[in-house]
């Protein structure tokens, strides 16, 4: 039972969902989506496990999942904007940066701590890149539903995410020193709850709506 | 700085800043997604009036197509009745006052219909060359209005002056078709209203633009009068065909004084 939570249901759902819609998709970034979140599955059950069986700190695993959050994401951005101009020194200067900013930290966290300071530059990074989408999307002449756009709503639902959890992660160092406000329902949990909830509700409706334009063409 | 911020308050007013925070955060995106919704609809409504515009403008150019080789057609049926109808009825006359036995008159008579006969053939070539209407205008604007001209020039009725020196070309066939289709009206209008004895033509360009004058000294008109009849191919109808090809026509007539049209057309 303790296995069941908001975010294990949601990611859950939303790994079902693009099993089911992006299965069969042509275009390999959202393929993609599917073995993340399958791995996005798997290191949920793993933290929990590792918190409430083993009684160890789950950070290394968190820490150690933020590096495919960050490149399954960025590429994935990558994709979105390969229409409009394909430039890929600019993922890889990013990419870069991101891997010299993630062991830095480590190495100066000696490994103990979460990588805070990397995760709230990628949350700002994924914002920017969100907000630069919706730009090229108006700045663009050609005519998209945007309602049943695939893009647009995987891309919200990662606004929302990442620009909802940019407090608490700005907070995070103060929010881990004080147990006594960071017990399982305290405002950090209750907040990245209802922004799982959110990202993977945007997600699996983007599966949905990518599936139906999938169908329509065919 | 954070630290000492953290020691100054309580951890349930930082619990709650957290929780607005992170709230204003959220309702944030809900706006920007709405804000980009609505301007995509706007797109949508834009981009449904461009293709309307764009039937709209087409529409518009088959029609005066169609109206220049209508023109083209009256002008024919014209010719038929009053010159080469005339000419070859002379030339019956003549052949049926042949009297073979007064030897004396026939070869005259001869001379006479073989004259008649190489004026109706003439008038036969000029008229196939009018036939020609899309042909007309693929020659050039200058070169269509030439020729219009020639043909009015015939009935002696107008002193006509073209002047088109500083003319050169325009890329836009469409517009050309417009512009004479314009012409043609102005002149119509000449015709059929003005009581005008003079006409001056004057087509003119410059690096980003071409304008037609077309003016007369006929008895003029109320132009704010005429402008609100807008019935047919009236001076409205010449002001909105000139703006369907972003151009401008200025219309300017005093009663007993004559009238000027002006049609300015961007080149590009």
């Amino acid at each position: 039972m303790i296995f069941i939570t908001f975010n294990t249901v949601s990611e859950l759902a939303c790994f079902l969902a693009g099993l089911i819609f992006l299965f069969k998709d042509k275009d390999p970034a959202w393929r993609l989506l599917i073995w993340y979140l399958l791995l996005t599955c798997i290191v949920e059950v793993a933290g929990i496990y590792i918190r409430t069986s083993l009684h160890v700190s789950n950070i290394p695993l968190y820490n150690l999942s933020v590096l495919p959050e960050c490149f399954v994401t960025s590429y994935f951005f990558y994709s979105l904007y390969k229409t409009y101009h394909p430039k890929t020194k600019w993922l890889i200067i990013w990419l870069s940066i991101f891997m010299i900013m993630y062991f830095t930290e480590l190495v100066l966290n000696h490994f103990n701590n979460f990588v805070s300071i990397t995760a709230s530059v990628m949350s700002v990074v994924f914002v920017l890149a969100s907000l630069y989408y919706y730009y090229l999307k108006l700045k663009d002449e050609h005519f998209e539903r945007l309602l049943f756009y695939a893009p647009f709503w995987w891309v919200s639902g990662t606004l929302f995410f990442y620009f909802g959890s940019t407090a608490c992660n700005l907070f995070f160092d103060y929010l881990i020193k004080y147990p006594s406000i960071s017990y399982e329902f305290s405002v950090r949990y209750i907040i990245f709850c209802i922004l799982d909830v959110i990202l993977y509700s945007f997600w699996s409706y983007a599966f949905i709506c990518r599936y139906l334009q999938r169908k329509s063409y065919s | 700085m954070v630290l000492r911020f953290y020691m100054q308050i309580s951890s349930e007013e930082i619990i709650f800043l957290i929780g607005l925070t992170s709230i204003i955060f959220l309702i944030a995106p809900c706006f920007l997604i709405l804000y980009v919704l609505s301007y995509n609809r706007r797109k949508k409504k834009h981009l449904e009036e461009k293709v309307w515009l764009k039937t709209t403008f087409e529409n518009e150019l088959l029609k005066t197509q169609m109206e220049v080789q209508e023109q083209t057609l009256k002008t024919v049926a014209n010719d038929l009745h009053d010159n080469i109808g005339q000419l070859l009825s002379l030339i019956t006359i003549t052949l049926s006052t042949i009297d073979l036995e007064e030897n004396s008159k026939i070869a005259s008579k001869i001379i006479l219909t073989d004259d008649l006969t190489r004026r109706s053939i003439n008038e036969l070539k000029a008229l196939s060359r009018l036939l020609h209407g899309e042909e007309l205008i693929s020659k050039g604007l200058a070169a269509a209005i030439e020729f219009e001209l020639e043909w009015l020039k015939r009935s002696e009725r107008y002193q006509i002056s073209f002047k088109k020196d500083s003319f050169k070309s325009v890329a836009d066939s469409a517009k050309e078709t417009m512009v004479f289709r314009l012409f043609q009206e102005c002149i119509n209008n000449i015709i059929q209203h003005a009581k005008a004895s003079k006409i001056v033509i004057i087509l003119e360009q410059d690096n980003s633009s071409f304008k037609l004058t077309i003016s007369d000294n006929g008895i003029g008109f109320n132009v704010d009068e005429k402008l609100n009849l807008k019935m047919g191919m009236g001076l409205y109808n010449i002001k909105r065909r000139a703006a369907m090809i972003n151009g401008t026509a200025t219309i300017t007539s005093i009663p007993g004084s004559g009238s000027v049209i002006a049609i300015t057309v961007p080149s590009n």
